[in-house]
């Protein structure tokens, strides 16, 4: 098995664009949270929303077809030019057979499937301009013609670890052997549709978000993506790559689990865990504010973490919760490991659930070993990503 | 990679029966699932429809209230996947760590669809786009492995028409790496107004049931339902004594990083993952006795398979069998890859090839080819290619050889 390096790191989300404002705001403990500009909010409805500022198509997009970009697609595209650059790897430079691409989403191109059904219901008749967009893989479609990838690609759906699915996907595509270098990561895009939703079925918190709080009432909708350059560790080495750390294959699993509800038993998912995070200095949590899932993955840290004293801590007060946040999450987990140094959670008032040694207020500075993304989803899915000091 | 894996279990839901004996009997029969269009009310350039027909069984290990919520793709997907287990006789201690692959392009968008046309209608005061919930490509997985019990590590992919081809490919792989002994691979897809008039807005169906390789075809002629197949480590098979039905001696995928719809004009990444799924089976060109081809009944994609076939068999192309099994159960879309790979299994195992239904006269430009028409053939075979190209450039090539080794 080929050992995989993490060698670049895109990323865009509500704190902005590039992995740097990425890393300072959540080491800052700046939250990317504010009042939704994109779209009207029902009067009463709450009003915070990670939003992603504006990207320019002409930018980005290089091609022809490109031109009709959708924001979800635009989105995992911005992010693979931001981590093949951050790689100082040059697209037109890669080894096209060579090269793969893993990307996630939970719900894809959400906002232009309304418009297509609302077209079709009120005329008969579809929109075939739009119809390639509404194509689940389109990311992955536009980000291979842009960036010229055919090696190894995959489209990944996972609900709440969609991201991490991607870049595990991608693990393996690096340890087989079966390319040189692999982008993987994940996007979701944040619209009225998907913010009806989460109103209708209360999920949403009236203020913000507080992952791992007891007190927590709901999550705040949020939007982006991340996107890892991942090479074999000979390979970046022999580059003279800067590597933010080894990302070391974990076999997930589910547990038994409601279809679209989070896990009851702590124990299941503690027993999936356990070997993974035995020696992890740090643990970034799916925590969300939403209190079942904070709730399950609580105590379960604590059954699977056994006393240790390994710091804990969760992207997504920050940046908000969405499907591919988890892309985002392990972005934080190399950068950690890379920099030695943890953020804290945000909007968490201690004490935090089941004791755990969440990192609060300001980034604690220490070695960070080994980092675990523990990815949790709904239905019962565990798609934990691991990540060591190169 | 390579190396062989024993397929042990099928299953089959299609709009020629809900079983895989169903299939296995059309096939012999040349019957065709291609029919008026009822499940919802269109007026395009095509009215036709392989649709899965009779009552779909909700599954009895989930609580009643989930039960009603499934929407027909997760119907599918848990038949299919009922059947495939049985089939290999998977007890609950191997379904608990084998893993899980799915491939599916639109979810429960029917289900959904029916919601928003329902307030579009003034039927409906309020819109519950809870009932989105259901949509997500996420669910028919979650609803297998908590019927069945199925709790390794699983992933759902969507890459359009090749989604469970991949997905069959990702089992075979999980297996090579040591993560799951078993896995079960499942591609499950329901009829929804969002890709019937997308493909009519493309103008990719035909008016009349699908013709692939004819010279009159007009497109393809949208279907529905499920294949599951379990994939083993061969000598986990043989040590519990299952019987496999078929190996995968070899897959392989490409990319052709040139259109969102269009196939690459000379078909390179189809070429890829065909080459790359023959030497991952250590196997050469002339190895092949038949092709399940994508073949889905448009003018372009017919063509350029048939481009990358003559680039990939050579001169064994004239003595290889062809045929599209979408002429039968419809083009399914994130099923297609699995059920194709079932009806391939199928002539592996009982030594007939398939029909191309519809198939009157073959286009002049692939004279050449030896195009299995409207009745199935009986002949034996040793190793089989089912290709699968998805919109946007992604395309697998899984080889499949005899169960017993002959």
């Amino acid at each position: 098995m080929t050992e995989v390096a993490v060698t670049g790191v895109g990323v865009v989300s509500a704190l902005g664009h590039g992995k740097a404002v990425f890393w300072a705001g959540l080491v800052d403990g700046v939250s990317g949270l504010r009042p939704i500009r994109r779209f009207p909010v029902p009067s009463g409805a709450p009003i915070l929303g990670g939003e992603v500022p504006p990207i320019a198509v002409t930018d980005v997009v290089r091609s022809a077809i490109g031109r009709r970009i959708d924001w979800v697609s635009l989105l995992a595209l911005t992010a693979c030019r931001l981590a093949l650059e951050d790689a100082g790897l040059d697209p037109a430079r890669l080894d096209p057979a060579r090269t793969g691409l893993g990307l996630g989403s939970a719900w894809g191109n959400l906002q232009e499937t309304t418009v297509f059904l609302d077209r079709l219901l009120a005329r008969g008749a579809g929109n075939p301009l739009l119809f390639p967009n509404l194509v689940f893989n389109a990311p992955l479609s536009y980000a291979s013609i842009e960036l010229g990838i055919t090696g190894p690609t995959a489209m990944l759906a996972a609900q709440e670890v969609s991201g991490e699915a991607a870049i595990a996907w991608g693990a393996d595509v690096i340890g087989d052997g079966a390319a040189d270098v692999c982008l993987a990561g994940g996007a979701e895009e944040l619209g009225p549709v998907a913010h009806q939703v989460l109103r209708e079925t209360r999920q949403m918190t009236s203020g913000v978000p507080r992952p791992l709080d007891p007190t927590a009432d709901g999550v705040c909708p949020g939007e982006g993506a991340a996107v890892l350059v991942l090479e074999p560790l000979a390979r970046a080495r022999a580059r003279g790559a800067r590597v933010y750390a080894r990302l070391v294959p974990s076999p997930g699993g589910s547990v038994p689990a409601p279809v679209h509800g989070w896990p009851r038993d702590p124990e299941a998912l503690a027993e999936l865990l356990r070997p993974l995070v035995g020696d992890a200095e740090l643990l970034v949590a799916a925590a969300s504010g939403n209190p079942a899932l904070d709730r399950v993955e609580a105590a379960a840290l604590a059954v699977a973490l056994g006393g240790r004293r390994t710091l804990v801590t969760s992207v997504r007060g920050a940046i908000g919760d969405f499907g591919a946040a988890g892309a985002l999450a392990a972005a934080a987990a190399a950068l950690a490991v890379d920099a030695g140094l943890v953020p804290p959670t945000l909007g968490l008032l201690p004490p935090a659930r089941a004791d755990l040694h969440v990192v609060v207020g300001s980034a604690r500075r220490t070695p960070v070993r080994v980092a675990v993304v523990d990815g949790l989803a709904r239905g019962g899915l565990c798609c934990p990503l691991r990540l060591e000091a190169a | 990679m390579s190396g062989a894996i024993a397929i042990t279990g099928l299953g089959a839901v299609s709009a020629v029966g809900q079983d895989v004996p169903a299939l296995a009997a059309a096939v012999r029969e040349g019957r065709c699932g291609i029919a008026p269009l009822t499940l919802f009310r269109y007026h395009g350039r095509s009215s036709l429809a392989a649709e899965v027909r009779g009552a779909l069984a909700a599954p009895v290990a989930l609580p009643a209230a989930s039960a009603r919520r499934l929407s027909r793709p997760d119907r599918f997907a848990v038949a299919a996947a009922s059947e495939a287990c049985r089939d290999a006789g998977l007890d609950p201690a191997l379904r608990r760590a084998a893993a899980l692959t799915l491939g599916a392009t639109t979810g429960g968008m029917f289900e959904s669809e029916e919601e928003y046309r329902r307030r579009h209608a003034g039927e409906a005061q309020r819109f519950r786009l809870s009932r989105l919930l259901g949509t997500s490509l996420t669910t028919a997985a979650s609803v297998v492995a908590q019927t069945l019990g199925i709790h390794g590590p699983q992933a759902t992919v969507s890459t359009a028409c090749s989604s469970s081809a991949l997905a069959i490919a990702l089992a075979a792989d999980a297996i090579r790496r040591g993560r799951a002994r078993v896995a079960l691979a499942v591609g499950t897809d329901g009829l929804c107004r969002l890709t019937y008039a997308g493909f009519d807005a493309l103008q990719a169906l035909d008016p009349e049931p699908c013709r692939p390789f004819d010279v009159a075809r007009r497109g393809l002629s949208l279907g529905e339902g499920a294949g599951a197949l379990v994939l083993e480590d061969a000598a986990h098979a043989r040590a519990r004594g299952a019987k496999p039905r078929a190996l995968l001696v070899g897959h392989a995928s490409g990319t052709d990083a040139h259109h969102v719809t269009a196939p690459h004009p000379e078909g390179a990444g189809a070429r890829a993952a065909f080459r790359g799924a023959l030497a991952a089976a250590s196997l050469p060109a002339e190895a092949i006795d038949y092709v399940n081809a994508h073949g889905s009944g448009t003018r372009q994609n017919d063509a350029v398979e048939v481009a990358v076939l003559r680039a990939v068999l050579g001169s064994r192309l004239a003595r290889v069998p062809i045929s599209s099994t979408k002429s039968q159960i419809g083009h399914t879309l994130g099923a297609a890859g699995a059920l194709e790979a079932v009806a391939t299994v199928l002539a592996l195992e009982g030594s007939i090839l398939p029909p191309t239904l519809g198939l009157r006269e073959p286009d002049p430009g692939f004279g050449e080819l030896d195009l299995v028409p409207t009745a199935g053939r009986r002949l034996p075979i040793a190793v089989a290619a089912s290709s699968s190209y998805g919109f946007g450039g992604h395309n697998v090539t899984l080889i499949l050889a005899r169960g017993d080794g002959r």
